[in-house]
């Protein structure tokens, strides 16, 4: 019982089946062609992952690294199997995402932080924080479109960073603008760990992994291929790449 | 719920500010449609009519600002999911919200836009109290129609992108189906059953007949059509809630 309320995610017999569309299709073409292709993205994946842990998701690509962080975080559900998660999960994919070029900084905060779960006293309550870690005070009135692409991250990530989520989910992709921002978003997200939250991230960037992660998950072909201590399983990831390329 | 609901208001929110932003006319838009149409067709249609329908103007006007609302709403709401879809693949929240806001967003503009059209028409005397209660019971039906029918469109359009083009070929037709331009009466009563299948009969007849004083949809009409509403609003609420768990993988 009580390693079962440690849990912050886990996965039961996880499967992801897409349908493959070379074209999208058209209602017609659905009908003349009856059954789909099928792509099993991800094949019967068991997993669970602590509360305070900070995982690694590698693997080539196409290996199912995303669609594993989309069905945690509740984007997708699976085809099979079954998602069980505590608290609030938040991604940090597309940070932009969900802003209205037309509304002012401030109106934005609240679209997104209500997208993300908050509800609008928690925003309010949270208001401040956000725009001074977002660094925006002078723009917090003027319409998003005014705004740079760095201002724009930065509001994006401090909107994200103060849901103050039990879990967070990067994918690789995830960058910060300048080194100042991006080393105090690092410092954010140390932050969370140090506070007991759980961290997956989805990347290429080996030594960064090593670096910082507990435990690496080694995705290939839609099944998990190894599990565990960074070391070993990144030696033994590259080991597997250096032979097939030999 | 709660929660829901937050999320609702300020995606209608979002709407209403966004919509008429950097618009001098702003709201007025709303209205300058249907004036428009109202003006044109009221003066032809005046030819063709055998017998003139009494307050053709106004007549007119509540049937246009209710099909704007409803066209306006179908044509927005069917392909949003698809035009959001950067919403979808951010975060976890309730799909429904972006179709439904897009609705509620309309139908504060049709309320504002009914409570304008309420004073001049006090002046011709068809209003009366009960008459409240018959386009109350339209604007209800009317909302549930909407909604019912824009989430079956929005998640079926996630995967089959036709949907949005019916939608726009069908609203054609479908508005010289429905009593707006003319009034039920002028059709011969061996085609009514064609009504009946229609919802949007019976909504604009107890509005004609709230505001102006026209007769009433009967019972046969009244009661099919808003069994048809009952079931495209379930419908609705079904297919999308199927669909959405999976509208990553289409879009």
């Amino acid at each position: 019982m009580k390693s079962k309320k440690s849990l912050a995610v886990r996965l039961t017999n996880i499967s992801k089946h897409y349908i493959i569309h070379h074209e999208k299709p058209t209602l017609m073409e659905r009908v003349i062609n009856g059954k789909n292709e099928k792509f099993k993205a991800l094949d019967n994946i068991n997993l669970e992952i602590k509360k305070g842990e900070i995982v690694g998701i590698i693997g080539p690509n196409g290996s199912g690294k995303t669609t594993l962080l989309k069905i945690i975080a509740g984007i997708t559900a699976p085809t099979k199997g079954t998602v069980k998660t505590s608290g609030r999960i938040v991604s940090l994919i597309d940070l932009e995402a969900g802003f209205h070029p037309d509304l002012t900084g401030y109106q934005n905060i609240f679209l997104n932080g209500m997208l993300l779960g908050m509800k609008r006293q928690e925003i309010k309550r949270k208001l401040n924080a956000i725009i001074k870690f977002a660094d925006i005070k002078q723009f917090i009135d003027t319409p998003l479109f005014t705004y740079s692409g760095g201002m724009k991250l930065r509001l994006g990530f401090s909107v994200v960073a103060h849901v103050n989520p039990d879990t967070l989910l990067m994918d690789e992709n995830f960058v910060v603008a300048d080194q100042e921002f991006r080393e105090k978003s690092f410092d954010k997200i140390q932050g969370f760990h140090d506070q007991g939250k759980t961290i997956i991230i989805a990347s290429h960037y080996l030594d960064f992994l090593r670096g910082n992660c507990e435990r690496i998950i080694w995705i290939d072909k839609g099944i998990v291929r190894k599990d565990g201590n960074p070391n070993r399983v990144i030696k033994e990831y590259m080991r597997h790449f250096k032979t097939t390329a030999d | 719920m709660r929660q829901f609901i937050e999320l609702l208001v300020g995606m209608t929110e979002k709407e209403l500010r966004v919509r008429y932003k950097n618009t001098v006319f702003g709201f007025l838009w709303m209205l300058v449609n249907p004036v428009l149409q109202m003006l044109v067709i009221g003066f032809i249609f005046k030819f063709f009519m055998k017998e003139p329908v009494e307050n053709y103007y106004y007549y007119l006007f509540i049937g246009l600002l209710v099909w704007n609302f409803f066209s306006l709403s179908l044509t927005k709401a069917t392909p949003s999911i698809v035009w959001e879809r950067n919403l979808i693949k951010k975060a976890k929240f309730p799909r429904s919200a972006i179709p439904l806001a897009i609705i509620l967003s309309n139908f504060i503009h049709l309320l504002i836009a009914v409570g304008i059209l309420i004073l001049p028409m006090t002046f011709l005397g068809t209003l009366t109290f009960t008459g409240i209660f018959y386009v109350i019971t339209a604007f209800i039906l009317l909302f549930f129609f909407t909604i019912g029918i824009s989430l079956l469109t929005s998640a079926l359009n996630v995967r089959y992108r036709d949907v949005n083009f019916s939608v726009q070929a069908v609203l054609i037709v479908w508005f010289y189906v429905t009593p707006i331009i003319y009034p039920l009466s002028i059709i011969p009563y061996r085609f009514y059953w064609l009504w009946r299948f229609n919802p949007m009969t019976s909504i604009l007849q107890l509005l004609q007949h709230g505001f102006l004083g026209k007769p009433l949809p009967g019972p046969a009409m009244l009661s099919i059509n808003t069994l048809l509403i009952l079931f495209i609003f379930m419908l609705g609420i079904i297919v999308f809630g199927k669909e959405s768990k999976n509208f990553d993988d289409w879009l």
